[in-house]
């Protein structure tokens, strides 16, 4: 193929891990998954677009002479293609090269039409013989939850303005374009961290005289949760839209803005945001209940242009806003008291209850469970009987 | 027979002329049950006020010994999907009753957490199986009950129990267990009941099982040890302006203790006055604490709402209401 019908972002990819910028950690831990494999048996890279994850994997897979089998979103990946392409792959040996990395790009693209898709990928890693590497933009979906659960999870960081800077100016150089440090580092800028989309851009204005760059012809990326929540805590205007740029559910961000609002706002503010994310929740309560789907439209003000505004003037300063936790925490919890759960159940069938009651009442309840000719009318284990004991 | 140890059902009644409290219900209800044909009913009321031991009476004055052939409890705080009005609700609902009676009960417990597509579901199995089955739902707050299934059923709205009525119960089983009362514990055990006579029962069993000997200073430590205690530790973060300990502690409280948000909310609502701070600012929080409990019952995630509720304290704690 000749050189000049490449585009730059396939001509100037990196093919070892030298060539990968900014991404040091990342590369540590990708080299410690393919040295430790079967211990982790898949990985999964996730970040913002444009960062790097593909090309990470495609120089992995050079350093270690390892032939890559790739299956992107453009492939169908419902449960029998997966289990008639992928699976067979897993199991047999390469041909030509030492070993073999199966790439999965893009699973967040494992979309509803892909019918079991999601439970075969995990089937597929419990019992692959080569490790699988698969990228995507957002691994805390709750869908990918099975999967996160089964891999390495690796974040991706945005790439710096820095960085993408001498990357660009390294292949102004190489193409001789000639163009000012000034002209480079906005293009970066109107990037927001995506290379790819910096080099696309670069290529763009490889052959016209074009010394500015507009830059408010943003690229219409999409918007991640971080740069979401920072503008909405940061900046005090009236937000109507901004949650339509992502693709992030309203009630996934709702329980971002749930953690995150103590973090940036203290009294006032913090009270009338809880305000608006309390009627936020409201209307979301009557969308489900009433299928109202028009009510959507309060929902998306509150938790928008409501969070913004509870302050008085805008902020400043970097805050680290973090993960929901509250989903994690419960399920742990759910894990905790599983045997609380088991004896209620018992209980709550013999005196025509219910499960969550006797749950509720259980501190009481544990001084009647204590009895012998309750413990054994109930058949409670010996496990039971001492979690009452303890309690 | 096998004499059952759990005092909610060894003493539960199972005759009409047991039951206290609710009289005009049961006088309505034994009619209908007399004539060995009940329409559908929907018991609405605060728990602990006889609506499951009314079902269970109406099936064994209907079924006599046979009762436990003809009748399917489901509780739908724990089965709350459609799968179980379209699975076994069915499945029960379709097969003949064999009895001299040509129906069979369902007795759907707590149906108010039925999600509102098992609801819809449920509206059809009622009109369709009517010759072969009767349902009788219970729930605390019959406006989570769509309208179709209301307008198909006898609706009885069951009230606290009074003073009188609770300590009636407990006078009876502290005689057939011989227990010493002394004429404090019974005012105690009302006062911590509040009108739930299964937790006025539960509560007395508890006690006994310490010491025969119940007195309101023993009871008051039974329900200090049961209480969610934590809730003061909660506030006291939120009023000290930190927010995110506050909040920390309380799901850790909610979590732990599996305590719903409407008992939490309870809670608080109590220990506002007991708090340092201004009146006037008590009635606003007041007035809070009572919006967060009606958006908990109408829906909502109750967690989030709470924040809110925090996010109110911590404005309180600077003496500001918002």
């Amino acid at each position: 193929m000749k050189e000049e019908s490449l585009n730059f972002v396939e001509k100037y990819r990196p093919d070892s891990f030298s060539g990968i910028i900014g991404q040091e950690e990342a590369i540590k831990s990708i080299r410690v998954f393919l040295d430790e494999f079967p211990k982790k048996k898949a990985m999964l890279l996730h970040g913002p677009a444009g960062t790097g994850k593909t090309s990470m994997v495609l120089a992995a897979a050079k350093e270690k002479d390892c032939e890559v089998l790739e299956l992107n979103s453009s492939d169908f990946r419902n449960r029998a293609k997966l289990e008639s392409i992928l699976k067979p792959a897993t199991l047999q040996q390469s041909l030509f090269k030492k070993g073999k990395i199966l790439l999965m790009d893009e699973v967040d693209g494992v979309t509803g039409t892909d019918i079991g898709g999601i439970p075969e990928l995990v089937r597929i890693i419990s019992e692959t013989k080569y490790p699988i590497i698969m990228t995507c933009n957002d691994a805390w979906q709750s869908k990918m939850a099975p999967v996160r659960a089964k891999s390495k999870v690796i974040e991706i960081k945005q790439i710096s303005i820095g960085d993408i800077v001498s990357i660009l100016s390294r292949i102004s150089e190489a193409e001789s374009l000639n163009k000012e440090p000034l002209f480079l580092k906005q293009i970066a800028i109107k990037s927001q961290g995506d290379l790819r989309a910096a080099i696309n851009d670069l290529q763009s204005y490889a052959s016209g005289e074009a010394s500015v760059v507009d830059s408010s012809e943003k690229r219409d990326v999409e918007q991640n949760i971080f740069v979401i929540l920072r503008r909405l805590f940061k900046e005090r205007a009236p937000f109507l839209d901004i949650l339509d740029t992502t693709s992030i559910s309203l009630d996934e961000i709702l329980l971002w803005l749930e953690e995150n609002i103590p973090k940036e706002y203290k009294n006032e503010a913090l009270a009338k945001a809880y305000y608006a994310l309390g009627n936020a929740d409201v209307f979301r309560g009557r969308i489900y209940r009433k299928q109202s789907w028009r009510f959507l439209v309060y929902q998306n003000i509150f938790q928008s242009a409501g969070i913004s505004l509870a302050k008085n003037e805008s902020l400043s300063g970097f805050t680290k806003y973090e993960r929901p936790k509250r989903i994690l925490r419960i399920w742990i919890n759910n894990q905790k008291i599983e045997k609380k759960k088991t004896i209620s159940k018992k209980f709550a069938s013999y005196v025509h209850c219910s499960t969550k009651r006797a749950m509720r009442d259980f501190e009481l309840l544990k001084y009647i469970l204590r009895k012998d000719e309750v413990q054994k009318k109930l058949r409670m284990s010996e496990e039971e009987i001492e979690y009452v004991r303890e309690k | 027979m096998n004499e059952v140890d759990v005092w909610t059902e060894k003493y539960r009644p199972s005759k009409f002329e047991d039951v206290v409290g609710q009289q005009e219900i049961l006088k309505r209800v034994k009619s209908m049950v007399l004539s060995m044909n009940i329409p559908h009913f929907l018991f609405a009321g605060p728990a602990g006020t006889g609506k499951s031991t009314l079902a269970l009476i109406i099936v064994k004055e209907l079924f006599g010994d046979k009762w436990k052939d003809n009748y399917l409890e489901l509780n739908a705080s724990d089965e709350r999907g459609i799968d179980v009005v379209r699975q076994k609700v069915k499945d029960f609902a379709r097969t003949k009753a064999i009895e001299k009676i040509p129906f069979k009960v369902i007795f759907l417990d707590e149906a108010d957490a039925l999600t509102r597509e098992a609801q819809q579901a449920l509206r059809r199995t009622m009109e369709n199986y009517t010759s072969t089955c009767r349902f009788i739902m219970s729930c605390n707050y019959s406006s989570q009950i769509i309208d179709p299934i209301q307008s198909r059923c006898v609706v009885f709205r069951f009230k606290l129990l009074e003073k009188k009525d609770i300590i009636q119960v407990i006078k009876k089983i502290a005689e057939r267990e011989k227990l010493s009362m002394k004429e404090d514990s019974f005012e105690a055990l009302y006062e911590a009941s509040e009108g739930d006579c299964r937790r006025a029962i539960n509560l007395l069993q508890a006690t006994a099982s310490i010491s025969p000997d119940i007195s309101a200073e023993m009871i008051n430590m039974i329900v200090s040890y049961s209480r969610p205690k934590d809730i003061k530790v909660v506030l006291d973060y939120a009023l000290a302006g930190d927010f995110i300990n506050a909040r920390e502690k309380l799901l850790d409280v909610m979590l732990k203790e599996s305590i719903s948000g409407v008992d939490i909310i309870k809670a608080i609502q109590k220990e506002i006055w007991n708090l340092q701070i201004e009146p006037e600012i008590k009635v606003r929080l007041t007035e809070k604490t009572g919006e967060t409990e009606f958006r908990m019952i109408e829906g909502s995630d109750e967690f989030v709402q709470l924040q809110a509720l925090l996010a109110s304290f911590v404005l309180a704690g600077q003496g500001k209401a918002n």
